[in-house]
């Protein structure tokens, strides 16, 4: 069966591994990195972390956190079959303004490419990438009704069609982030996993990301 | 297995309104980069980009809805209203925001893609959903490879893939500022190339389950039989060095077509015209085909890099190429680069199999290939 083993989350007060029963709370995002490192959620340090764009750093938080609760090591030499997807709201229109009105208020001389870059919704799935070493699939995808649900659908049918046995699925946002980690799984005994179709069921029609989780809670 | 099959494509490339002049246009060796008209690039790294002639940069409607209306309305009689829509860009409407940010003139909001996508589902009349696919200048072939995985994996038989982008003053200080942009035209596996040409395209293609086609009674253009898609995870805007990643795709697209790489008549690469792409596709070709080449063109050097709509255009003419047994020259070269000699070509050249293979790589380290099938073969 496809099988969920991994859930990492964080908003401006908290984060969560919800099958380690892990909830905390945190002083800001300012401050987040250095007691992630502190706390071992980095097992490295990520490279050029401080001009990541936000959404690129809530992916990789997010992603620290589903990997640790799914007990997956990682380093960047060691590069995975794995995939990394992701769907938002915004996509990155937050950094496509950021760049732009850069490169206006300079006088329309020369724009910055550290921001440019981030103007491409996919790039925070590759900054994770590169510090994970996922070499899976990497897309980033926009769904007009039910993302979360329709997000971990699709990573589903993606390791069913045997593209890759395992996803990490990313929703995240200016101010939340939640991440699973998916993978085809044969023993499920051992109770640190659930179905796919359950995370689906539970994650239901809200967009409400603490009703999401305590739902979550429910279910592992 | 469902088989995955192109019904209809059309596109408008810098060569003009229709598959057909982009063809042509390829065959005959000129290239469409041309002067950028549309905002001042005294400052830019070029003057140049490959433009779609008489679209009009201040209108309401943006570049891309100019290329993308012309193409949907005449279609959308024959698309099923059951179609579920993937839609494939990198920047979109992104006038919009700039005009904000310049003028006030509209909302920032309205370059989002998913607003794109309703107009796009609006004008080709269908309502069986929708989605947008993003991943840099792969956005577009993964588009088409999602497309066919969903066929075969029997959740949709019917759907549509749009792709497009513009050039912008957004996107070309951009990649001026990454020093990416070749100061007059992309020469793809040239000796001497030093960068890219952006381009701009919009096209379409409708894709079915056979079994639909058949029912529908409905022509086969093509098979999208095979596809790969990994990730370098190597750095954020150079490919990896010795192009593992980008073999691996295509080991996966040959394993998924279930043929092997003697069955591949001709490879449609990505071929910017960057030093490290070119050399990095090379490598990762030669991983595959070792020392027997097959005839390997871009279409970079006439179409210039169309972004979003890359992977579109060039399967569009990778179907072309199966059709009509010829390959494209690779316009711009002039003097080919050592490890592509014997590859690449400036002059037509004909070839016999029914199979070909489409790769494509962008920022993140994205990998794309698919394996086509010419249409015969398969109904």
């Amino acid at each position: 069966m496809i099988a969920v083993t991994g859930i990492g989350w964080l908003t401006r007060k908290e984060y969560g591994c919800l099958f380690s029963k892990i909830n905390e709370p945190h002083e800001g995002f300012d401050t987040l990195y250095s007691y992630f490192k502190d706390k071992s959620y980095f097992s490295c340090p990520v490279k050029n972390f401080s001009r990541f764009d936000t959404i690129s750093k809530m992916t990789c938080f997010s992603a620290a956190l589903a990997l640790k609760d799914a007990g997956v090591s990682y380093s960047a030499d060691q590069k995975k079959d794995i995939g990394i997807f992701g769907a938002n709201e915004a996509g990155c229109l937050e950094s496509n303004l950021n760049y732009f009105q850069d490169y206006i208020e300079s006088g329309r001389i020369l724009a910055r490419g550290n921001l440019f870059i981030y103007t491409l919704p996919s790039i925070p799935l590759a900054e994770a990438s590169i510090h994970f070493g996922l070499c899976g699939p990497l897309l980033h995808l926009f769904f007009n009704e039910k993302r979360i649900p329709s997000l971990l659908s699709f990573a589903g049918e993606s390791i069913t069609g045997g593209e890759t046995p395992s996803i990490l699925a990313v929703s995240a946002e200016e101010t939340d982030a939640i991440c699973f980690v998916i993978k085809q799984e044969d023993d499920t005994s051992s109770g640190k996993n659930t179905g796919l179709q359950n995370v689906i069921a539970a994650a239901g029609d809200t967009y409400i990301f603490d009703e999401m989780i305590n739902a979550f809670k429910g279910i592992v | 297995m469902m088989k995955a099959v192109s019904v209809a494509f059309d596109m408008v490339t810098p060569y003009g309104w229709g598959t057909d002049s982009c063809w042509e246009g390829l065959l005959s060796g000129t290239s469409a980069i041309r002067r950028i008209e549309r905002f001042s690039t005294s400052l830019m790294q070029t003057d140049n980009a490959a433009t779609v002639p008489d679209l009009k940069p201040n209108r309401d409607e943006s570049l891309v809805m100019q290329m993308l209306s012309p193409l949907l309305k005449k279609i959308a009689p024959g698309i099923p209203s059951d179609t579920f829509v993937i839609l494939a860009t990198t920047t979109g409407e992104i006038e919009f925001l700039q005009r904000s940010i310049i003028n006030g003139e509209h909302e920032a909001i309205k370059s989002r893609p998913d607003h794109l996508l309703n107009k796009i589902m609006f004008l080709s009349g269908t309502c069986g959903g929708g989605m947008i696919v993003s991943a840099a200048c792969v956005s577009s072939s993964a588009a088409v490879l999602r497309a066919a995985s969903m066929i075969r994996n029997k959740e949709h038989d019917s759907i549509l893939v749009v792709a497009c982008d513009s050039v912008s003053e957004f996107v070309t200080a951009g990649f001026s500022s990454l020093m990416a942009l070749d100061r007059h035209m992309a020469k793809p596996f040239d000796k001497n190339r030093c960068g890219l040409s952006l381009g701009e395209a919009a096209g379409f293609m409708l894709l079915m389950s056979e079994e639909r086609a058949v029912r529908e009674k409905r022509d086969s253009l093509g098979e999208i039989a095979g596809w790969g898609l990994t990730n370098d995870a190597n750095h954020i805007t150079g490919p990896s060095k010795d192009g593992s990643s980008l073999s691996n795709a295509v080991l996966n697209a040959m394993k998924s077509a279930g043929i092997s790489e003697k069955e591949i008549g001709c490879i449609s690469a990505h071929g910017t015209g960057t030093i490290y792409n070119d050399s990095m596709e090379m490598k990762a070709i030669k991983k595959i085909f070792g020392n027997n080449p097959v005839p390997l063109y871009s279409v970079k050097g006439g179409t210039g890099h169309t972004m979003g709509a890359a992977g579109l255009l060039e399967i569009i003419i990778g179907f072309e190429t199966l059709n009509k047994k010829i390959v494209p020259p690779t316009v711009n070269l002039r003097d080919t680069d050592r490890e592509a000699e014997g590859w690449v070509s400036s002059e037509q050249q004909s070839f016999e199999s029914p199979v070909t293979l489409s790769t494509n790589s962008g920022f993140g380290g994205v990998n794309s290939a698919l394996i086509l099938k010419k249409a015969e073969t398969i109904l």
